[in-house]
């Protein structure tokens, strides 16, 4: 037999796949691990954007107490226990709840809940 | 019921679906192209349960890569080309396989069959069981897999003359070994 007659019957007997008995629990094998990858990625994602929103807020409340801090330290050396006191009560009015820093406060916190709630969803149809 | 049916289509069309994260598409895929695969990963000289962890990793891999197949060639090709890489990766990894000049290897690897790969064997899988490692690996990934000989000589490490030897020799015990059905029946029909 001539070689590319040859190299060419070899190249389709490769290419004539046997066949498999266990073929479709190969297959359904292959789609459960797709499933699971999946389903590992949303949880991943919801779990990521829960740790975002947390950082977030975090972040916003950090913020808004250290330009307090700045504005405080700024102003020290003119009427340093006066101004000390002046300072203590934004910080404190902060903290307790002031309207604009609450406001950011439960947008975050709302935000976190979304994605909380968005994760458990995903994992609760996955599984 | 509608939602049960099959995707059907041109691979090219479910491999772009499966990009999408469409998982149905991606099963189809491996319907069709599942059986193909895990006979390239036997006949480069994987066992049975090792190629067809491969086979999976292999999908896994491609459904993850699935946007990288624009359809240049065929998906079935792009596919076993994955599973090519991850086997020779696994073999390497073990150590198994060191090349010499004089083109054998250093330990054989039998392949061991189940009984279901027995039922599905073909004249092809027997001939190449007489083929040393090398000869069996250049072979399969040449003429199995679409590789290029300068391919098969990157992956394997070894020089692009040393693959088409392999190959070369290769060729030769797998005609000695296939043309001989066709003789005997020659015989047969003469006698």
């Amino acid at each position: 037999m001539a070689e590319p007659d040859f190299e060419a019957q070899l190249s389709r007997l490769f290419a004539e796949a046997p066949s498999f008995p266990d073929a479709a629990l190969f297959n359904a094998e292959v789609a459960g691990k797709l499933d699971r990858g999946w389903a590992m990625r949303r949880v991943f994602i919801g779990l990521a954007g829960t740790a975002a929103g947390l950082f977030a807020a975090f972040q916003i409340l950090t913020t808004r107490f250290s330009s307090e801090m700045a504005e405080l330290s700024r102003n020290s050396g003119r009427n340093f226990s006066s101004e000390i006191d002046a300072g203590l009560n934004k910080v404190s009015a902060l903290v307790s709840g002031a309207p604009a820093s609450g406001e950011a406060l439960w947008m975050a916190a709302g935000l976190a809940v979304i994605a909380l709630a968005f994760a458990v969803t995903r994992a609760v149809e996955e599984f | 019921m509608g939602m049960d049916r099959p995707p059907t289509g041109h691979d090219v069309e479910l491999a772009a679906r499966a990009a999408s994260g469409d998982r149905r598409a991606y099963g189809e895929l491996v319907r069709r192209h599942g059986s193909a695969v895990r006979g390239l990963l036997r006949r480069l000289g994987a066992d049975s349960a090792t190629a067809d962890d491969l086979a999976q990793d292999a999908f896994m891999t491609g459904f993850e890569q699935a946007a990288e197949y624009r359809g240049e060639g065929t998906f079935g090709a792009w596919i076993k080309k994955i599973a090519a890489r991850l086997y020779l990766k696994k073999v390497k990894r073990e150590a198994r396989l060191i090349f010499s000049d004089n083109l054998e290897p250093v330990e054989d690897l039998s392949v061991r069959d189940t009984p279901a790969d027995a039922a599905s064997r073909i004249d092809l899988d027997e001939a190449l069981k007489s083929l040393s490692r090398g000869e069996r690996l250049c072979v399969s990934l040449c003429y199995g897999a679409d590789w290029s000989h300068a391919e098969a000589g990157e992956a394997l490490n070894i020089p692009i003359g040393t693959v088409k030897s392999h190959v070369r020799r290769g060729l030769d015990k797998l005609r000695a070994k296939l043309a001989r059905p066709e003789e005997g029946a020659r015989r047969e029909a003469h006698g």
